[in-house]
């Protein structure tokens, strides 16, 4: 099998160089590299339960805004949360965030399997409904585990236990100091929390996130322990 | 090492020896020791010497509330000794001390003491004039404590938030039961307390005469507690302020909690104050509740021969605990006069303790720093005693004259204190919502009551929450008996009643305070820094606020304290600061830029390459990269730049009223410059807006400009309510400028869907195509002054896009470039720079932008400021410079522009410009300098480094391709 390279893709995530470091394998998902596994450890899926954190950068998503977005994505067999700060997931596994009464966030599901990104971008938008490139002005992290909402605890002003912070809801709010949106998006039973957040601050909040998760033990894992996790009952 | 057999000694574990050294010897103590705990076992009681007379100290409360066991730890200064627990090999040293800790020569300033009173410092060094600069220097190094290492490495602090139903301060039993009571009715609980252990005084004072209750309670308290799922303990933690709606920092380790608390209730119970009394200081003399601490939490016996001074029954108590471990109690001096039968005091005259009643401590005693006798005398009046008494030898005086509830949380809630003249004591009272307050802290005594009130301050919290619906019960009366003596101070001839250990301040200077005429409770503490020191006033509030009162003929009640501020304990800067957060941003090139050489710079929390090679080889590496694009073909990253769509059916009107130019009809596929001024008139930011559709326009700002710029946007459409939407996508895109004579050339062989020629794609226009496959903005720029394309790309292209142009370039020979050779290239071309060639008072005609201001459009932000502005004469115009003296220094930016003695301008930018062979910039001058003159002759003088007068010629501007043929090709 041809190893796959980061510097052979057009599209690369911010984070390519530090998994190389960390001797990440990669594969494509879609048409995204992705890391699939660190090293060759066979771990990360029962560390993942505890804590880990994963690059889903380079995977589909997209945004539309406007205050006749909602309604248009309605009319496109969108499922659309009923209210602002929640988030759904779509049947085919993508997720829809409604981010504010007329703003909406669209990611694919970790598997790319999901058309819905692609198919909305290729649409001609109503009046009164614009796309916003959110597949490149947001980084998109993956924090797994029970002891997530611990972690972020040290970074992060916003209740996140899983008691008080439920599948789909969606905090917009500081991570680190920089700005954030956060969403529960649970792998299987394994709490996770999706982190979309300026592209260009990605390393930046990699560090932090890496140094909050060292009290924890909290590991970076790869696609194949996100699929892992999911399939998890 | 001595200790007491168990059950004694709760927090240590004996099976664990632990060695380490105080003043370089020796020491060993267990596991749980604290340093004061482990000396005192080893009957080593000196730690300290006192801030100003350098007295000898030792612990006085054992529970770290008072600045006398403050030690020197390697890693820091101002280390509690009776908190900070022992560790192997720790070194610990006394501190403040000239010589030897034993024989401190600094002592000997205390036989000076009458020539240093209170303001001695105000009155000393304030006249004559200038006389303080000289003390200063030499009062500074004698102030402070402890040494700071500032070799060593900062340990890692860091913060973390946290959130409660119900957060109890003090897990005494007042705190235990409110915890456990608010948790049995489901809310989640944080009990939080400064002691290593649950308990409070359950865990060393005596609430019977058999000495058992305690014990019994706390077990079965902590018990429940611990085994209830929804209660979090924290030991070893300091709620150190209360803030605004239950914000609650709380430190523990080296972490600064952030806690939100729905309710909070306080259970922080009681500060037991000094008696009065000449040498009431001295090392052996302690809080009867710290004799306590040592014997039942560490199992040492704090003396052999005792003696308890008290004004209530919890003195017998103290005085059977001290019995119970092997103490000799040679008396009880009573300060009342007929104390109320009680089963303590049946108890310990069942004992054999002789009482002393209607007598008081009236002075100590000291032999080789520690205390060895008292003299006790009789009480005529209150304060006063009788002229003679008698002495009793002991070690240990034991001081049980009352409490001050540990009310500085409660009073920075805004908690009022009240102070009951009846039973001399303070009180809380008009709490706000969301906080209650049980237990001591709220002057109850008694045990059950303590019980009773942690549990109905927990009803209150829970039936608030909505959590239950329980019957709350009327408040408990306070109990009869004050634990507090109204006076227990007694002045000495000789002085030296301390009231504040900390600062060293006596009866004297507290009353001379008022007397110098600072009455006022506040005015006497900066008088005379009563309640400064790191103790904070917790032992010398109540008896300052008696003797002010007294002094100036007011009730303590109108005399009051001071106000109690955060923090409540030291804290460490660490805590503050916690972990560091720098935010940086990279474009998606930025380790291409690293991998070229390129020396970074941050603008913001971008990461920039400020140009490539060795940093010794700066200039020649800019002038290379200037020589390149000029003649060549050069590669900048631009992805800094921000970048905003506005879009929708007004978009070009929404950019009519926000900048200078007129944009309604600009056309498709064209970029127009776009100056923005705030309401004064004033340049603010600048860039290029580009039509890709009717509705549809791509503007780029500053680097360090586009948030401001989109919040303005932001603002300015809530109020016009425009059909437009605008959107921040500085981050989204990555982009490069490729400049140069060649750079058609290069772009050309990546990009086929674009038609590059000078007509198919003239200066200023915008297209979208592909290059190198990447869907991309191309937009022809002329900002160096080239003929030049700004390619924009989604951001996780960049690095594709950057790879594919150096890689297409190669036969051109493209070289990447830095903005420092961009910066010189703009300014060839004389084009200003937002921020560095304008300041808050630039308006766009002395910065020769006029042209960018449309007169015909009927508004636009700034617009009718500028207007007004255009009437009137000018103050000041930027104009260019060149120097044409080879061997002048080259002016900076900001040096000052001078005729004669006047200053009449600055520099604003300034470069050796390698395209015309000298030095070339742009300044502020005044108008008449480039109008009075002919052209040929006109020049300014520039005050240089060193004061050195440089010659310019003012030239027209730009300097460099002034047909603009270049950046037209």
């Amino acid at each position: 099998m041809t190893e796959l390279n980061p510097n052979q893709t057009a599209r690369r995530s911010p984070l390519y160089r530090r998994h190389q470091a960390l001797n990440a394998q990669f594969e494509m998902v879609g048409d995204a590299l992705l890391v699939s596994k660190y090293g060759d450890t066979s771990m990360e899926p029962r560390l993942a339960i505890s804590l880990g954190l994963a690059d889903l950068s380079t995977l589909p998503r997209t945004g539309f805004k406007g205050p006749g977005a909602p309604q248009w994505a309605a009319s496109q067999a969108v499922q659309l949360p009923e209210q602002p700060n929640t988030a759904v997931t779509q049947t085919d596994g993508s997720m829809v965030a409604k981010l504010s009464h007329q703003e909406l966030l669209i990611v694919s599901d970790v598997e790319a399997n999901s058309s819905l990104v692609n198919r909305l971008d290729q649409q001609q938008l109503p009046a009164q409904t614009y796309a916003l490139p959110r597949a490149d002005s947001h980084s998109w992290l993956a924090v797994t585990g029970l002891l997530g909402p611990e972690m972020f605890s040290k970074i992060c002003g916003v209740d996140l236990r899983t008691h008080k912070f439920a599948q789909g809801q969606i905090a917009q709010t500081s991570v680190a100091k920089i700005n954030a949106v956060v969403v529960r998006h649970d792998l299987g039973t394994t709490p996770c929390f999706y982190i979309f957040s300026d592209i260009a601050s990605t390393e930046f909040l990699w560090d932090c996130l890496l140094d909050a998760m060292e009290e924890h033990q909290g590991v970076t894992i790869g696609v194949a322990a996100i699929r892992s996790l999911a399939a998890a009952e | 090492m001595k200790r007491l057999a168990a059950p004694y000694g709760s927090l240590i574990d004996r099976e664990q020896p632990i060695e380490f050294s105080f003043e370089n010897k020796s020491y060993q103590g267990f596991a749980g020791d604290s340093i004061a705990s482990a000396l005192a076992a080893n009957d080593q009681w000196l730690l300290s010497r006192s801030f100003k007379y350098h007295r000898p100290r030792a612990a006085l409360t054992m529970a770290g509330q008072d600045a006398n066991t403050m030690v020197q730890l390697p890693s820091n200064p101002n280390a509690l000794a009776d908190r900070e627990t022992i560790s192997p090999g720790l070194a610990v040293m006394g501190q403040n001390y000239s010589g030897s800790l034993e024989n401190d020569r600094g002592s000997l300033l205390g036989l000076f003491s009458r020539f240093l009173p209170v303001g001695f410092y105000y009155k000393a060094f304030f006249k004559p004039r200038g006389m303080w600069e000289k003390w200063a220097p030499l009062i500074r190094k004698k102030a402070g404590l402890g040494i700071i290492n500032q070799q060593l490495e900062p340990d890692y602090y860091d913060k973390q938030y946290k959130f409660y139903d119900v957060v109890v301060v003090g897990a005494g039993p007042a705190g235990l039961q409110a915890a456990l009571t608010a948790a049995i009715d489901g809310c989640e609980v944080l009990l939080v307390d400064e002691n290593p252990s649950l308990g409070g005084a359950l865990n060393y004072a005596r609430f019977d005469a058999e000495g058992t209750i305690g014990t019994e309670v706390r077990d079965q308290l902590v018990q429940e507690v611990t085994a209830n799922s929804n209660i979090t303990c924290m030991t070893n933690a300091v709620v150190n302020a209360w803030f605004a709606d239950n914000w609650l920092p709380i430190i523990c380790g080296k972490r600064l909690y952030k806690v939100r608390a729905k309710q909070t209730i306080l259970c922080t119970g009681a500060l037991e104050q000094q008696a009065v009394f000449h040498n009431n200081d001295l090392p052996g003399i302690m809080m009867s509740s710290a004799a306590q601490r040592l014997i039942h939490l560490y199992a040492v016996r704090p003396g052999k021969t005792a003696v308890v001074v008290t004004g209530n029954n919890d003195g017998y108590a103290h005085a059977l605990d001290l019995l119970d471990a092997g103490v000799t109690v040679s008396a009880i001096v009573e300060l009342r006069n007929k104390p109320k039968a009680s089963p303590l005091i049946k108890a310990a005259k069942k004992h054999g303790i002789t009482i002393k009643s209607g007598y008081a401590v009236y002075g100590a005693k000291q032999r080789k720093n520690h205390l060895s006798a008292v003299e006790i005398r009789e009480i005529v009046s209150p304060g006063i005693c009788a002229d003679s008494g008698e002495t009793i030898n002991c070690d240990l005086l034991c001081m049980a004259v009352g409490y001050t509830p540990t009310y500085q949380l409660a009073c920075q809630a805004g908690g009022q204190l009240s102070y009951d003249d009846k039973s001399a004591m303070f009180t809380l009272g008009n709490l706000p919502d969301g906080l209650q307050i049980a237990g001591s802290v709220n002057s109850h005594w008694d045990l059950e009551a303590c019980l009773a009130e942690g549990a109905r301050a927990a009803t209150i919290a829970t039936n608030t929450l909505g959590l239950s619906q329980t019957e709350v019960p009327a408040p408990l009366a306070r109990e009869k008996h004050s634990p507090n003596h109204s006076w227990p101070i007694f002045a000495h001839p000789k002085g030296k009643e301390f009231v504040d250990f900390d600062e060293d301040l006596t009866i004297a200077d507290i009353v001379n305070a008022t007397r110098d005429g600072y009455e006022h409770i506040q005015l006497v503490k900066r008088y005379s820094t009563c309640g400064m020191g790191p103790s904070q006033g917790r032992h010398s509030a109540l008896a300052a606020a008696r003797l002010v009162a007294a002094a100036t003929n007011r009730t303590v009640a109108e005399t009051g304290v001071t106000t109690a501020r955060p923090p409540f304990a030291p804290e460490h800067l660490g805590h503050s600061a916690g972990r560091s957060f720098y935010p940086a941003r990279r474009s998606n090139m930025h380790y291409r830029h690293l991998e070229a050489g390129a020396q970074m710079l941050q603008a913001g929390a971008w990461y920039r390459p400020a140009f490539y090679g060795e940093a010794g080889d700066r200039d020649n590496c800019i002038n290379r990269e200037v020589h390149n694009v000029r003649n060549n073909v050069g590669l900048v990253d631009v992805s800094t730049l921000g970048g905003l769509e506005v879009r929708g059916p007004d978009a070009g009107e929404f950019l009519n009223r926000f900048y200078t130019f007129g944009f309604v009809k600009q056309p498709v596929g064209r970029a127009r410059y776009a100056l923005l001024t705030n309401e004064a008139g004033v340049v603010i930011d600048d860039g290029v807006a580009c039509r890709f559709s009717e509705q549809h326009y791509y503007v780029t700002a500053t680097t360090g400009g586009v948030d401001r710029v989109y919040q303005n946007m932001l603002k300015w459409n809530a109020q016009w309510r425009l059909d437009v939407d605008i959107a921040n996508v500085t981050s989204a895109y990555c982009g490069v400028n490729i400049a140069g004579p060649k750079a058609r050339q290069v772009l050309a062989k990546v990009c086929s869907d674009i038609d590059l020629s000078a007509q198919g794609f003239p200066y200023m226009g915008v297209r979208e195509g592909n290059v190198a496959g990447i869907a991309a903005r191309v937009i022809r720029v002329g900002f160096v002054g080239e003929l030049g394309y700004e390619v924009h790309v989604p951001q996780q292209y960049g690095e594709a896009l950057w790879d594919a142009l150096i890689a297409a370039g190669q036969p051109e020979n493209i070289q990447p470039f830095g903005i420092e050779a961009q910066r010189v290239l703009r300014l060839e071309k004389g084009h200003i720079i937002i921020g560095q060639d304008t300041d808050a008072m630039s308006n766009p005609m002395e910065i020769q932008m006029g042209w960018a201001v449309s007169r015909k459009k009927p508004f636009f932000v700034g617009g009718r400021t500028i207007s007004e502005l255009e009437r009137k004469p000018a103050s000041r115009s930027l104009v260019g410079f060149v120097i044409n003296n080879s061997k002048a220094p080259i002016p900076k930016e900001s040096h000052l522009v001078l005729d004669g003695a006047q200053m009449t301008g600055r520099v604003t930018s300034c470069n050796y410009s390698p395209t015309l062979g000298k030095p070339i910039g742009l300044a502020y001058v005044q108008p008449q300098t480039t109008e009075n003159s002919a052209a040929d002759s006109r020049q300014i003088v520039i005050k240089s480094d060193g004061g050195i007068l440089v010659t310019a010629d003012l030239v027209p501007l730009p300097f460099y391709d002034p047909d603009t043929l270049r950046q037209e090709l």
